[in-house]
């Protein structure tokens, strides 16, 4: 109860401290809430929109930014929390804004789906891969020790089980049929495996380079933020995972009771700049797939998005992978809470079998 | 006489109206405080979690992820709590009845796990029972105990963070404790055990207990330093508390409730248990 109550204060607290400090009266201020993990980009991209729109415009503006966990910053700004632009790390959080009625505008309206950024679910493994893990497969294999948020309290962690029964559905997992019965069993069998659920991604990361487990599904940009931290563990891509997307979507109730909805729109319109996705690439995020047309796209292929063709981006830093999945192929987030993760789910019924 | 007439001049002079009215107003600012602070936000939670019905609570409390939670945090809460009162008592029986070097500077360790915030407690207990550490090799490979990231790593953090309940419990009982008792039973021939049995631990018992159930229900509710140190696997790791949280952080607020009903339920018991004996401590 104690941790719920600060998830409630936090935000409040965070963004009295966080705040530029001013010269002149400022004359606007925009409250960014995004999720936990984005913190190093935003710092670095922030200065550049102040610049941007003081140059456009010649108005200053001003930013207070909270971060917290996705779904408890998107609980938050539900219940009240005014922020008027914000980053969450799935499409879910932003739906909960939209049934709120808070965000009223059509968000996905661009041509990325409204997603900012882009990352693969992948594996880390100790230096030298002492294990010898190549793909998914080895997760359920004798002796191996996995490390993975819990889908519970992490909602992103729902992508480490996602990605692992697509890609068992998809039939690239030795070993197991191409089918719902075999990606089950699949999921049971690694699910055993499993010593340590810790609360976020975060945090499973940190339990990893205390030394504990063999491998760790995570994103592919948590193990770039580790080893910018110093970190030493090695990257495996497997051949099919699932793309992760994050959202980024103007709160219309709270930008246009405060007045700034022209610069909250342009503060969004900047992050999918070449100036801005920059930055996130230099953190380990995949700049966003330029989505096809066609909305039923169940797959992507890197490289479709603008910063892709421009040459931009080093292919050693983001190598392609074989099969990319989006959430489309499990029929979207209103299907997977209940298929996966509801009382009588996928993951629910697995991780009871797998003990 | 004399003094009658006093206490009679006394009564009449004494400004009765205002005092009442004033120990009224106390009064009133008491129970309103608690009821703000402790029994409304206890009734939301109980009215949330009974909001589907006594069928629908059931149904969340049932759920066998909920069962085997709800088992974890009492059965790792009652061993903590067993250690807690025979060492807490040990402790304060050493720090009472002996002498020796840097015991007030130990005395004043004991209150520190209260200052502590739990997650830090978390954290101390990785860096020393970590996979890494020669302490946990030791213990993997000598006895085949896996500290961490299984239930006796939920005991020894419950432990740290409960230290203080029956310590502070005991230690001014035995304080107060009338010396000559165990010093005449001594003198009449009977063994320092005999005498702590008949004569002390009969005085200090209500004050094990009181210490022990405080500690207890203290331990139901912890959350920071448990989701660091268990490993949260449901059915196997996961307390009540973890699993509350999860259920939060889904959005699925009944079945929080409901769970979290059940934990408070315990608590009142054995808050009211502590109350019970205290008061028969008194009559006694």
């Amino acid at each position: 109860m104690k941790r719920i109550f600060l998830l409630l204060v936090l935000p409040a607290l965070l963004t009295g401290f966080s705040g530029v400090q001013a010269q002149d009266a400022p004359a606007i201020t925009l409250t960014l809430a995004a999720y936990t993990t984005p913190r190093e980009v935003y710092v670095e991209v922030i200065p550049l929109f102040e610049e941007y729109w003081l140059q456009e415009t010649g108005q200053r503006v001003e930013f207070q930014a909270s971060y917290l966990g996705s779904g408890a910053q998107s609980r938050a700004v539900a219940g009240g929390f005014e922020a008027d632009v914000v980053a969450l790390s799935l499409e879910r959080d932003v739906t909960r804004l939209v049934d709120a009625g808070l965000i009223t505008h059509d968000w996905q309206n661009n041509p990325y789906n409204g997603m900012v950024s882009t990352s693969l679910a992948v594996l880390v493994v100790r230096p030298g891969n002492p294990k010898d893990v190549t793909d998914w497969g080895d997760l359920a294999r004798d002796g191996v020790e996995v490390l993975t948020p819990d889908p519970a309290t992490s909602g992103g962690a729902q992508w480490n089980v996602l990605a692992t029964v697509g890609a068992a559905q998809r039939g690239y997992v030795d070993g197991y049929s191409a089918d719902d019965e075999g990606a089950y069993s699949f999921l049971v069998d690694w699910l055993s495996h499993v010593s340590v659920l810790d609360p976020s991604a975060r945090d499973s990361v940190i339990t990893y380079s205390r030394g504990i487990g063999d491998v760790l599904i995570t994103y592919e940009n948590e193990y770039f933020a580790g080893i910018a931290a110093g970190d030493e563990y090695d990257i495996v891509y497997p051949t099919s995972t699932i793309l992760i997307e994050n959202p980024v979507a103007v709160v219309d109730t709270y930008a246009d009771a405060h007045g700034v909805r022209e610069a909250a729109e342009a503060f969004v319109a900047f992050l999918y700049s070449d100036q801005a996705q920059a930055v996130f690439a230099d953190k380990g995020y995949r700049p966003p797939v330029l989505q096809a047309v066609d909305e039923e796209a169940e797959t992507a292929e890197p490289g479709g998005g603008a910063l892709w063709e421009e040459g931009a981006l080093d292919p050693d830093r983001f190598p392609p992978v074989e099969d990319i999945f989006t959430v489309a192929y499990f029929g979207g987030w209103d299907r997977i809470g209940g298929d996966f993760f509801g009382d009588d789910g996928i993951y629910t019924r697995a991780i009871a079998e797998a003990q | 006489m004399q003094n009658a007439a006093r206490l009679e001049q006394e009564a009449v002079n004494a400004p009765h109206p205002q005092l009442d009215l004033s120990g009224w107003g106390l009064r009133g600012t008491a129970i309103v405080y608690l009821l703000v602070m402790i029994a409304l936000p206890v009734f939301v939670v109980f009215s949330s979690g009974l909001q589907a019905g006594l069928s629908g609570f059931w149904d969340n409390v049932s759920h066998p992820h909920a069962v085997s939670a709800l088992r974890v945090t009492l059965v790792t809460a009652a061993i903590m709590t067993v250690i807690n009162v025979v060492m807490g008592t040990l402790t304060a029986y050493v720090l009472v009845s002996y002498r020796f070097p840097g015991k007030n500077v130990l005395d004043a360790l004991i209150d520190l796990p209260f200052a502590i915030p739990t997650l830090v407690t978390g954290i101390m207990l990785v860096l020393l029972y970590g996979p890494q550490t020669a302490l946990a090799g030791f213990l993997q490979d000598r006895f085949d105990v896996r500290v961490l990231y299984a239930r006796p790593g939920i005991v020894l953090a419950l432990l740290f963070i409960c230290y203080p309940f029956v310590i502070r419990a005991v230690q001014p009982v035995l304080v107060q404790l009338d010396e000559r008792q165990p010093e005449a039973a001594y003198t009449l021939g009977a063994s320092g055990w005999y005498t702590f049995r008949r004569i002390v631990f009969p005085a200090i018992r209500p004050a094990m207990l009181s210490g022990g159930m405080l500690g207890f229900a203290r331990a139901l509710g912890e959350f920071g330093a448990i989701v660091i140190v268990a490993g949260n696997i449901p059915l196997r790791t996961q307390t009540a508390p973890v699993y509350i949280y999860g259920k939060v952080e889904a959005g699925n607020m009944p079945a929080a409730s409901a769970v979290s009903v059940v934990l408070l339920g315990v608590a009142l018991i054995v808050t009211l248990g502590v109350d019970w004996v205290q008061r028969g401590r008194q009559h006694g």
